[in-house]
């Protein structure tokens, strides 16, 4: 057992379905994360960051030594709706913000859906909401970041504010980061107004939607497409009439499938369909076309690597969510390695230079 | 060989400008200062860029990319000497319409892209008012904002990836057409970097539909506070329209006296509101909008009929800067952001400041996302005059921080706001900023001295065990 004094002992917790570790911490400030890491850097200590376990699968990591539990690091610290900004510790649930916000009529677009996420999870594995082809990714929300280091710097980036280019982009970079240059532990996010109506209209395919010049989702699942819209109701009403179909009132959005494995297949916009043929028998699927985004689900491994393959020659990527442990022997989670991975080390480095936070979940093993 | 010889055995020599006039021209940008260029290299390919850049590490000469030079921070402007290295050349646009997206020239003006995009019903959709001479590279530079940046996001939102030249003079491809490249966004950082971290050649963006429809919206108010709330009002009532724009009463004169568009020059301030969509859609806003204006004394509410007359009121907005020419030779101007409910108390404050340092300040801003362009009108051959322009820009910069704001919405940083950093962040802020520029670019090659004030990397943790500066962290 590793000695852990009492400045980081004090912040053991118990974390519902967190993963075994020999010390389970959750800290109530920066300033604890820092101290934790701190301490997790001069032993040399594995760190697992746990916000709500829904995305914990992704990367093939070392069993942490530390689980730090985000749950205490969750308050709105500052939500003004006339500046479309809302400051919040990272560990808030996804679910939680997005039914206050609700209450004045906005949104963080973030992922519809979200089970038990957290905003800094879903920042942090790169998690976009299905609205992305209209309104973009998580990435485009997040205007100012407050990170911890892996050697405790608490560094703030960005600003409270809708637009801004004051110095290096950094809060963007947290976006699918896996923390790995720090544990965010605060946003501000750029919220978006509601507009008054909205619709969920059915149709016979991705191409009967071309009527509509930016819906806000065109979702084909196994056995069904349906066109998302919304505007005024003016608009609204016009937009349905025009795409024919049975259209029901409001947004009914569609989880992301499930299974024992989880995949995230990645290719251009316009391949979209074409990805959904390629996809093994027995595949469930969510896809977004417009963007490119199939979210699938599997009961086994069997025909990844040709889906891959494919995938990489058209320029995209096939990425284990999810899998049983050992179940993909020799798989890599993520495929080939990307451009730059060098600069990527180097990079990390620099803000988490024994490499405790999250390791090997990024691709490289990095 | 001398560094001459080898640019030109390179590139060639009518792609190597070494002529005191030539380098004049190409020593400063849209901003007040020069700097001294030492060659002015065009590169006619990416491989070229990448010899650039091993030939003027092996020279230790740094190098200042160049795209139209309307920047407006000293960002071209080779202030530490060097290579000038002028993307123009590097301009070809690869329009992919099933995926919307386009590979395109560092070089390309702004404008031609969407020109090109235009006939397959695409556009793209960050239009700086300098759009129609701006470059691809510099917007990726600067992450620049337009009018419709409200909407649709900055530069950044729209750069799907990039060919960059990093300084081991290696040409890199980050991202692509597909979602979510695995790994660190590493072009995400690349993009707003202002030229310190390597060359961009290509990029490639993402286009967006034309908008079936179009409503230009012209308001007129009494009071800057009218036009102010009338913004809020209709963000709160659910719509982000395309653009909001504000324009205070000496800058409506001021265009007006230029353009003759028939502005409202009694007014104490216009707003300018596009709303875009489906036609349905585009009616009932614009009718809302004319609504929310009328509630808060907004006089007239045109509404432009024609496509003409839709361009003359865009002109207005977009020729403000050409028209400060005839008010006094010389401008200076911020681009500090507040958050939206502080732009009324913010307005105050600037005219305040304005008055106190006896100049002549106007203002022409994108309300809707508070990005304000505070333009001081000056003649800088009068004594003194210099100095307190620039001490009335600093307090305008440090009131937009009080109220939370952020010191550049989308000009950048550059030279001439780079000193102000440290009103915006703290000196472990900055240090974190100043690893990054170390990791792409350890021997200072690119830009040197941009962006970041000159000690920026203050603490050297290297080595977990070291001492640590008061309050870095515990
Ligand atoms: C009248 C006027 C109106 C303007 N309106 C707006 C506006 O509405 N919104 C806005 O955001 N800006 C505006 N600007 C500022 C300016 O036009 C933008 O910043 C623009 O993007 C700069 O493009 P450029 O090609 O002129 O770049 P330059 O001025 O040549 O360079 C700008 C920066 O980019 C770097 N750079 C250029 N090319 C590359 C490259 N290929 N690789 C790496 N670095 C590169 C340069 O080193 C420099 O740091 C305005 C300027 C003027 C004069």
């Amino acid at each position: 057992m590793t000695y852990h004094p009492p400045h980081i002992t004090r912040l053991a917790a118990e974390s519902e379905g967190a993963p075994d570790a020999e010390l389970t911490v959750a800290p109530k400030s920066p300033r604890d994360v820092a101290s934790v890491l701190h301490h997790a850097t001069e032993k040399g200590l594995k760190v697992q960051v746990w916000g709500g376990g829904t995305r914990s699968g992704y990367g093939s990591p070392p069993p942490p030594d530390i689980v730090m539990s985000m749950e205490r690091l969750g308050e709105i610290e500052s939500w003004v709706p006339g500046d479309l900004t809302l400051v919040v510790g990272a560990g808030a649930r996804i679910a939680d913000i997005e039914s206050k916000l609700v209450g004045e009529n906005q949104t963080a677009v973030l992922p519809e859906v979200p089970g038990r996420s957290t905003v800094g999870g879903a920042i942090s594995a790169g998690a976009s909401a299905l609205r992305r082809g209209r309104l973009y990714g998580t990435r485009e929300r997040i205007l100012e970041t407050t990170i911890v280091t892996g050697d405790g710097r608490i560094v703030r980036s960005g600003g409270r504010v809708v637009k801004n280019v004051t110095g290096y982009d950094l809060p963007k970079l947290s976006a699918g980061a896996f923390g790995s240059l720090g544990v965010v532990v605060s946003v501000c996010l750029k919220l978006w107004p509601l507009p008054p109506a909205g619709a969920t209209v059915t149709v016979d395919g991705p191409d009967q939607a071309s009527s509509v010049a930016r819906p806000l989702a065109i979702l084909e699942e196994n056995d069904s497409t349906r066109v998302f819209l919304w505007g005024t109701d003016e608009d609204v009403s016009a937009m349905s009439g025009r795409l024919g179909g049975d259209s029901a009132d409001g947004l009914d959005w569609p989880a992301d499938p499930s299974g024992p494995y989880l995949w995230s297949v990645r290719v251009p916009p316009a391949l979209t369909s074409q990805a959904i043929g390629q996809l093994p028998n027995g595949w469930r699927y969510l896809a977004i076309h417009g963007v490119g985004d199939i979210r699938a689900a599997s009961d086994d491994g069997e025909g990844v690597s040709d889906l891959r393959a494919w995938a990489e020659s058209v320029g995209g990527h096939l990425v284990v969510v999810k899998a049983p442990t050992d179940s993909l022997d020799g798989f890599d989670p993520w495929g080939s390695p990307p451009a730059g991975l060098d600069l990527q080390r180097r990079l990390i480095a620099e803000f988490d230079p024994a490499r405790i936070i999250n390791p090997g979940r990024l691709p490289g093993g990095i | 060989m001398t560094l001459l010889s080898d640019l030109r055995q390179t590139l060639g020599n009518e792609n190597v400008l070494e002529e005191p006039l030539e380098l004049y021209i190409y020593s400063k940008d849209a901003s007040l200062m020069r700097g001294e260029a030492t060659f002015v290299v065009f590169p006619q390919s990416a491989e070229h860029v990448a010899a650039v850049v091993q030939i003027a590490g092996r020279h230790g000469m740094p190098i200042v990319a160049r795209g139209a030079g309307t920047g407006l921070t000293a960002g071209a402007s080779p202030t530490e000497g060097g290579i000038v290295l002028a993307t123009t050349a590097l301009n070809s646009i690869e329009i992919d319409s099933d995926n919307r997206t386009a590979w395109v020239g560092a070089g390309v003006i702004n404008l031609d892209l969407s020109k090109t995009a235009a006939p397959f019903g695409l556009h793209f959709a960050p239009d700086p008012s300098s759009q129609s001479a701006c470059t691809i590279g510099g917007n990726v530079a600067n992450n620049s904002g337009g009018a419709h940046t409200l909407s649709e996001g900055s530069t950044t939102s729209h750069v799907l990836g990039l060919e960059v030249v990093f300084a081991d003079g290696e040409i890199v491809v980050l991202g692509g057409q597909a979602p979510d490249a695995p790994g660190l966004d590493v072009k995400g950082l690349v993009v707003g970097s202002e030229g310190t971290l390597g060359i961009v050649t290509r990029a490639l963006v993402r286009l967006l539909p034309i908008e079936p429809d179009v409503r230009t919206l012209l308001l007129d108010f009494p009071t800057v506070e009218a036009a102010v709330t009338t913004v809020s009002e209709i963000i709160a009532a659910g719509m982000i329209p395309a653009a909001l724009e504000l324009m205070d009463q000496r800058m409506t004169i001021a265009v007006e006296n230029w353009l003759h568009a028939g502005l409202p020059v009694d007014a104490a301030a216009v707003l300018l509101a596009e709303v875009v969509g489906e036609r349905e859609g585009v009616d009932s806003q614009a009718s809302q909008i004319g609504e929310i204006g009328r509630a808060n004394g907004a006089g007239d509410v045109q509404i432009a009929k024609t496509e003409e007359h839709r361009a003359l009121l865009w002109k207005g907005r977009k020729s403000a800067f050409g028209a400060m020419a005839q008010l006094a030779p010389d401008y200076y101007l911020h681009d500090a952001v507040v958050p939206r409910t502080k732009l009324v108390e913010i307005m105050r404050t600037i005219y305040e400041i304005a008055d106190r340092y006896e100049l002549t300040l106007l203002n022409v801003f994108h309300a809707g996302d508070g990005n304000l362009h505070p333009l001081i009108a000056f003649d800088a051959s009068e004594p003194g005059v210099a100095d307190r322009v620039h001490k009335a820009g600093e307090e305008i910069v440090a009131a937009c921080l009080k109220v939370g704001g952020a010191l550049s919405g989308e000009h950048g940083i550059g030279l001439e706001k780079r000193d102000l950093m440290r009103m915006a962040f703290t000196e472990i802020d900055l240090d974190a900023q100043a690893r990054l520029k170390e990791v792409f670019d350890p021997t200072g090659l690119f830009n040197p001295r941009k962006v970041l004030p000159d000690g920026s990397r203050c603490f050297d943790f290297g080595g977990v065990r070291r001492e640590v500066p008061e309050g870095a962290w515990i």
